[in-house]
């Protein structure tokens, strides 16, 4: 066995063991999501986050954006020992959170230390609106990259591009969008949003993986 | 007895897992942006067929590039048309030689079509159900499409549910870009028919 053959078998096997722990790293951050444990988020990006945004929230930059977007505008300033076992957000008190991470196609930058991904986002809520519980379905995509630290993977840029945020009782076609999203009163982001362009629009997130042939 | 030879080609199987894997998911982003040209990229020029729903086979790349680009690409997208088709659970079988492989796949979505009924032309939302069995095929290290083949399990109004009304838009080949054969497997519930598994039972072997 000489040594070159075993340092190819070995990249070869660092990437699959990168993309893997990409797609955990992305799986984990949607059950977080779920119960609403955001602190355990924050702690998935990077020092060195580039921005985060969510569907029309706007962007926010670096990892005190990430700790904006989660922790006062979603977690309403919550701690983290204030979180109860299911829901961190007290706005989302007697709601439902199942976010689905799918179809995760990831592309590795040829260094190894960063990477791009795009998953789909199928989420089925319920959550109080004016005081009212209402059930509905989201779809959208997200275009995140990644950062190799310390041999770990984290978020390094965090996009959700919301397609629909329907109501259960009318389905996409009839109300792509409630309008009424989850806004917060005071915190204003560092951007607006930049590519907010729901459904009926036609309009296309460009793809960060290259045509593979 | 361990070598290096038996290592690099689990790892090789590995990879190839992966690369369908990526190859499937891609062609679900495209789709759901009915990039077709995107698409006919994906095929192998040796490409045997593909068979969506109740349209009919279309064969070989010529036939591939008739059923992507004159029939579903012949017009732009109709503002509003909607399809977004989420590519799930996929159980890959790559061949001994490592030169081809099969892979099974749900195709659930979420639609807004011109159905074909009374209501023709206007915009109905649907809920989608159906599975894939596809073949790949390895060329020159890539992994490409040789097969594809949707079999439809439910098309329903979003309003009205699969127990009610299981398929709308059941329309049948067209006219216009006949396929080189008719369906193979048009049998959408409740018919009872089952997608033959391309792989055997993994603990049985049968």
């Amino acid at each position: 066995m000489n040594q070159q053959d075993l340092e190819v078998l070995d990249r070869e096997i660092t990437r699959l063991e990168d993309i893997q722990a990409i797609k955990d790293l992305q799986m984990k951050y949607g059950y977080y999501f779920e119960t609403q444990r955001l602190h355990d988020i924050v702690d998935l990006f990077s020092e060195n986050t580039e921005s985060i945004e969510i569907t029309d929230h706007g962007l926010f930059y670096g990892k005190k954006g990430v700790r904006t977007q989660f922790l006062e505008w979603m977690g309403r300033g919550a701690n983290r020992d204030a979180q109860p076992q299911s829901q961190g957000n007290p706005a989302m008190s007697g709601g439902l959170v199942c976010i689905m991470q799918l179809q995760g196609v990831i592309e590795l930058a040829e260094d190894g230390r960063t990477a791009a991904g795009r998953w789909v986002c199928f989420d089925m809520e319920a959550r109080p609106w004016c005081g009212v519980m209402r059930n509905y379905w989201l779809h959208g995509y997200y275009e995140n990259k990644y950062i190799k630290e310390n041999g770990q993977w984290l978020f390094l840029k965090l996009h959700w591009n919301n397609t629909f945020w329907t109501p259960y009782t009318d389905g996409w076609l009839k109300t792509p969008l409630l309008g009424n999203m989850d806004e917060h009163p005071t915190i204003r982001p560092d951007l607006p949003a930049t590519a907010f362009h729901p459904y009926p629009s036609g309009w296309h997130l460009p793809y960060s993986f290259k045509h593979p042939v | 007895m361990l070598t290096l030879e038996s290592l690099q080609n689990r790892v090789r199987r590995l990879e190839d897992i992966k690369d369908i894997e990526r190859l499937q998911g891609i062609y679900g982003y495209y789709r759901d942006y009915a990039e077709w040209d995107k698409i006919v990229d994906l095929y192998s020029e040796r490409a045997d067929s593909v068979e969506i729903a109740d349209q009919g086979v279309y064969k070989g790349k010529e036939g591939i590039k008739r059923y992507y680009l004159k029939l579903l690409g012949a017009k732009p997208p109709r503002p509003g048309m909607l399809s977004l088709q989420i590519q799930l659970q996929g159980v890959i079988t790559v061949s001994p030689d490592g030169n081809t492989a099969r892979g099974r796949w749900y195709g659930w979505a979420m639609e807004a079509l011109p159905t074909a009924s009374i209501h023709e032309g206007e915009l109905r939302q649907v809920w989608t159900h159906g599975i894939y069995e596809n073949e790949y095929v390895k060329e020159n290290g890539k992994w490409l499409f040789s097969k594809v083949h949707y079999s439809l399990i439910f098309r329903t109004p979003y309003e009205d549910g699969w127990l009610k009304t299981p398929v709308v838009g059941q329309i049948g080949p067209s006219l216009e870009v006949p396929p080189d054969a008719p369906p193979t497997a048009y049998h959408p519930y409740p018919s009872r028919r089952r997608v033959p598994y391309h792989y055997p039972n993994p603990v049985t072997g049968k």
